[in-house]
């Protein structure tokens, strides 16, 4: 490996690592004493049960977003590469407005704006909140997404598959869809990241997901939200790995069919 | 105070957003009418009960206490009452400062360089306004002239005294934060909650300035009969005492002390009554006045 | 002929889910928090809100959120292209990229409290670094005038999350960086440096223009981060925002909404310039 690439990353592990171990340091002192070394904080969240409560919430959020954006994205993307072309850099366009508009902004418009909606809707958070959470992920979503499509071929693709005989529905979810998976995982690695530290739209609804408990305990424990911190970032970086590795296993011939280029 | 509630009268309550600010009180009262999310009761800072009622966001309700309540401390028709009040006070880890801060005078002194915080910063922590206005007392001003103490922090930023870190328990208990100007009943709470720190409060003798937040009902509130339940607790005797042993002094402190019904150790745990007789209240008009000469000098005048 | 024009409008009507949804859940809110801006307190329409933006202190704030957003999404741009461009390269273990990009997705959403608290116990007055400096290596930060709620603290901080953005944006350009192009070159007997400047850099310059750009408006939308490092001495315009909409103080929601469109405008400049970038990024990028 190349020196240069050595002491970059080195540089990087300094300056990510640094603020997580003094995070670390903090969490493990006693309440009582001020001095390390115990777990007692670590065990005040782990047996606080809005901590498993609001973390199976933000959890199943994220899932639900992770799927209805698929849903919206995937077809949409691969027919614009497919039919529409030159819709590709209106889309894209579109893409970076979520990405820029503020979340205070945003969540006062969607709750002025859809106050009369069913309360099936708009008193859930499966509902009112995933909506606003897809949008906050498209601009992730369409990027990766955008960028397996560009590295395979998708009319030779779609052609072999319909002269085959096989109809739309078949073509996107047994050819397209393996093809793009390592695009597709990684657009799902954000979401998951990105609804796991949402606050601002969650806290204005008044929704209790998990960032709205981190922020809480923050707000009045000392020791306990370090922890907090930690365990929050080593779950949501844990799933992430855990998704890339499933990835991996089953896509491995699909990486060798991009990674062709 | 909330589980005492529910034990003695076996109904849940969910304390949505317990560190949301009154705005948000507001707004959600706003946003959630009609949904079953929406909150019975608010506890809000006195202006944005003011304007909360003017908007029509609130119900009547007479307690059954109202009239031992201050008159200066609630609504006269009914649509709010102040529950508790306190005073603004300078908190100390006793670990860090060997000479502790009594008035705001001595906050100038070079020996706290770098240590003095607050609880968030004047536009948008009502914690942070009553600072301000307290060091206003202290300096020539009044509760209806806040610039000298707007020129106060001015002077405790450029002497590097002041340090904008916003007090939360961890700068508390990390040491972060050794000073901090804040509510006693929030100071005082840390006395409790992290001996290690060795906190220790005192009123600043040369500006005392007390405020109160206040209760109010939702006009659309999704159990009014169990919202004027709550309240009826909150302002018995036995919920009254229960905010004494949050270190507030609750809003029917006089008459609770007139009919001898506060327990001493717990009058014990606040600082001296002398003190707290020299607090002075700023009217709604004075706040906002106070407010919105804050949101265009603090920047300028303390902001970077 | 005539198949031919039905056949694309009906590839249209495939897309409509996707632009319904968008003008569903951006188009409408956003628009209702622009009207939002160009009313008045007591209803009817004004300009007044919009004439306020450029007293003190609201300039003041702009001029600082863009300074900020600015340097760090500059120094974020360069410094993730460094990181990025070693964890991906020939050469790197695999694991290594693996860690580095799935470590970016959550730090680039990690802020807020936990991030200013993790930055205070790191460079605060007595935190880890700091004391480890002054006792180690005896050189003292705030004696020199150092302190991590400063401006140059809060851009200190938010790296945090414009580094891992960079990476995870730029990634996919720099694998399209053909390790042939740099085995040629250095077979040709070009040095590192001259690589990057005749090959590497011209390549990516487009796709590292337009992630600077994605960088400035993340660190210009950014708000809990700053407040809860500085509790808002640092005068930004999310900040004030937040003032205005949430906190227990102010209550002018008209005067955010005009804050906000104040954004727009700075971020909708931002974005005209990504245009061409992103025309020149995609000839590059086949």
């Amino acid at each position: 490996m190349a020196p240069s690439a050595y002491v970059w990353l080195l540089i990087a592990v300094a300056y990510f690592l640094i603020p997580l171990f003094a995070t670390l340091l903090f969490s493990l002192r006693a309440n009582a004493t001020g001095k390390c070394c115990t777990s007692e904080s670590y065990a005040w969240v782990i047996h606080n049960g809005d901590f498993w409560h609001t973390l199976k919430i933000s959890l199943l959020l994220a899932v639900e977003t992770i799927a209805i954006s698929l849903a919206i994205f995937v077809p949409t993307i691969y027919w614009v590469h497919l039919k529409l072309p030159r819709l590709r850099p209106i889309i894209a366009f579109l893409a970076l407005i979520p990405f820029v508009v503020p979340p205070i902004v945003m969540v006062v418009g969607l709750l002025d704006v859809y106050k009369g909606t069913p309360s099936w809707f708009y008193a859930q958070p499966w509902g009112f909140l995933v909506a606003a959470y897809v949008i906050l992920a498209f601009p992730y979503m369409f990027f990766s997404l955008d960028a397996g499509f560009r590295s395979i071929d998708v009319h030779t693709l779609t052609e072999a598959s319909q002269s085959l005989g096989a109809g739309w529905p078949t073509t996107l979810l047994r050819v397209i869809l393996p093809n793009i998976r390592a695009a597709a995982l990684a657009a799902s690695f954000l979401t998951l990241a990105i609804v796991m530290g949402e606050f601002t739209i969650a806290s204005l609804s008044a929704f209790q997901t998990f960032p709205l408990f981190l922020q809480y305990v923050n707000e009045s424990q000392a020791n306990p939200a370090a922890a907090l911190t930690l365990l929050s970032f080593g779950l949501t970086w844990g799933a992430m790995l855990s998704l890339l590795l499933v990835g991996r296993r089953r896509g491995t011939r699909a990486a060798v069919i991009t990674g062709a280029r | 105070m909330m589980s005492t509630f529910t034990k003695k009268y076996g109904i849940a309550i969910t304390n949505d957003n317990p560190d949301g600010s009154s705005a948000q009180e507001n707004q959600a009262i706003r946003s959630l009418k009609g949904d079953s999310r929406a909150p019975d009761a608010v506890d809000v800072g006195v202006s944005f009960a003011v304007a909360g009622t003017i908007e029509g966001l609130y119900q009547k309700y007479f307690v059954s206490t109202f009239s031992t309540i201050p008159r200066a401390m609630k609504d006269t028709r009914g649509y709010w009452w102040g529950d508790y009040w306190g005073a603004v006070s300078i908190g100390y880890n006793g670990n860090l400062i060997g000479n502790p801060p009594k008035t705001w005078k001595d906050l100038l002194k070079p020996e706290y360089k770098g240590k003095v915080a607050m609880n968030g910063s004047p536009l948008t922590s009502n914690s942070a306004v009553s600072g301000v206005i307290a060091a206003s007392l202290a300096n020539g001003g009044s509760t209806s002239n806040v610039g000298p103490g707007i020129d106060f922090f001015a002077q405790l930023k450029s002497s590097g005294n002041f340090i904008p870190v916003g007090t939360t328990p961890a700068t508390v208990a990390s040491g972060q934060t050794p000073i901090s100007i804040d509510w006693d009943y929030n100071n005082l709470a840390y006395t409790k909650e992290f001996p290690a720190a060795k906190w220790g409060v005192n009123i600043p003798s040369d500006g005392v300035y007390g405020g109160y937040y206040a209760q109010a009902i939702n006009a659309t509130a999704p159990h009014p009969w169990a919202a004027r339940l709550w309240q009826e607790f909150m302002f018995s005797d036995q919920g009254q005492i229960i905010f004494l042993k949050g270190f507030t002094h609750p809003a029917r402190f006089n008459d609770l002390a007139k009919r001898k019904k506060l327990p001493a150790s717990l009058l014990n745990a606040l600082p001296a009554p002398a003190l707290y007789a020299q607090a002075k209240f700023a009217s709604i008009p004075q706040q906002t006045a106070a407010k919105a000469k804050i949101a265009t000098d603090w920047p300028t005048k303390v902001g970077s | 002929m005539k198949s031919g024009r039905r056949r694309l409008s009906l590839a249209w009507v495939a897309t409509i889910p996707f632009f319904a949804y968008t003008v569903l859940f951006l188009f409408l809110p956003a628009g209702s928090v622009l009207l939002g801006a160009f009313q008045g307190v007591h209803g009817g329409y004004t300009l007044s809100n919009i004439r306020v933006l450029f007293n003190h202190p609201y300039i003041d704030a702009y001029k600082t959120s863009i300074e900020v957003s600015v340097v760090t999404a500059i120094a974020g741009g360069l410094l993730g292209l460094a990181i990025a461009y070693a964890a991906l390269r020939e050469g790197t273990p695999k694991w290594v990229r693996s860690m580095i990009t799935t470590f970016s997705g959550v730090a680039a959403n990690f802020g807020g409290i936990p991030l200013a608290f993790a930055f205070i116990a790191t460079l605060g007055s007595i935190g880890v670094v700091t004391q480890f400096l002054k006792n180690q290596l005896h050189i003292d930060l705030y004696g020199h005038g150092f302190a991590i709620w400063s401006k140059t603290g809060v851009e200190i901080v938010y790296l945090y999350f414009q580094l891992p953005l960079m990476i995870l944006v730029i990634a996919p350009a720099i694998d399209g960086l053909r390790q042939e192009w740099r085995e040629a070159s250095s077979n040709l007997g070009a040095s590192s440096w001259q690589f990057w400047r005749y090959i590497g850099l011209p390549v990516l310059m487009p796709s590292i223009l337009g992630a600077v750009i994605l960088l400035f408006g993340n660190a210009f939308a950014a708000y809990a981060t700053a407040y809860s490092l500085t509790s808002g001495t640092v005068s930004l315009v999310p900040i004030l925002i937040g003032a205005y909409y949430t906190g227990n103080v102010l209550d002018n929601p008209h005067l955010a909404q005009a804050l906000a469109f104040g954004m727009f405008v700075v971020l909708a400049l931002m974005m005209v310039a990504y245009i061409p970038l992103q025309r020149r990024a995609a000839r590059w990028a086949k």
